[in-house]
């Protein structure tokens, strides 16, 4: 692997060696969705991290969708019904 | 994982706190602006859940605390601990433009080097490797929050940390939202 030179030029107190990334990778890849069983060599890193950056974007827009859906809930729950009340005391 | 469950009580709990704050005005709040509020109640209360323990947490209270609206909502759900202090982001800056500086001098001198050598096929391939490999990097650090100053092998750790944390959100979130729809349903049936 040529990146053994890395070590060499690598700064300060730790050196980040090529199997710390690929373990870190290899956990980044059991969190994705739809994992595959794959050995992670340089060609998949990029993969890993790709779905990675989409993974998050996905897990961003599902935060901001539930926030839309929890503020038209909330405004549309009926005023004068008991469950509404204890919604309301929890968290308004 | 049971550090899960404990985010997830954490959270909920700072949650509900920072919705009472500031959702505390009467039904005459504008859907768009309850939705804001909801979202940035819900990013405080992960990242104060998570009290000082990761880079990213930091970074994101140090965000919202410029902000005067959320400053507020940080000061009362953080507490009097504030294990998140403001000196950090001050040296942080820094560091990013030197280091930023440090990169773009490195690549260049790279690519140099890299110009001078004949190409064989397999140093090519493993060069592009590298490129594409940065080049996600780069997307993967603005999407984590304070990823621009973090190095590629705390940024993955990070990155693992904020995909656990970001799932704990995305649960309890969804979790109320199906009860506040089952109990509306059951109210109008």
């Amino acid at each position: 692997m040529s990146s053994r030179r890395s070590r060499q030029s690598s700064s300060g107190a730790s050196r980040i060696s090529d199997d710390q990334i690929i373990q870190l990778i290899s956990k980044l890849q059991q969190l994705l969705p739809g994992t595959r069983i794959q050995r992670s060599n340089k060609a998949s890193a990029s993969k890993v991290l790709h779905e990675t950056c989409n993974y998050v974007k996905s897990l961003h827009r599902e935060v901001d969708d539930l926030s839309d859906r929890l503020s038209q809930l909330l405004s549309t729950i009926d005023a004068d019904s008991p469950e509404a009340s204890i919604v309301r005391s929890l968290i308004m | 994982m049971h550090t899960c469950s404990k985010l997830k009580r954490e959270f909920t709990k700072k949650w509900v706190k920072g919705l009472q704050i500031c959702c505390s005005s009467k039904k005459n709040i504008d859907i768009m602006e309850r939705k804001k509020k909801i979202k940035l109640c819900a990013d405080i209360a992960l990242a104060s859940a998570k009290n000082a323990t990761t880079s990213w947490s930091i970074a994101l209270i140090s965000e919202a605390k410029k902000n005067d609206e959320s400053a507020i909502l940080v000061d009362s759900l953080i507490g009097p601990e504030s294990a998140f202090k403001q000196q950090k982001t001050m040296c942080h800056n820094k560091r990013v433009r030197s280091k930023k500086i440090l990169k773009k001098s490195c690549g260049i001198s790279q690519r140099m080097k890299k110009m001078g050598r004949p190409h064989k096929s397999s140093n090519l391939a493993t060069y592009i490797a590298k490129r594409l490999v940065k080049k996600r990097t780069q997307v993967l650090q603005r999407l984590v929050p304070g990823g621009e100053a973090m190095d590629e092998v705390s940024l993955i750790k990070e990155a693992l940390d904020y995909i656990l944390s970001l799932r704990v959100q995305v649960d309890v979130m969804r979790s109320l939202a199906n009860a506040t729809e089952a109990l509306n349903q059951s109210n109008i049936s």
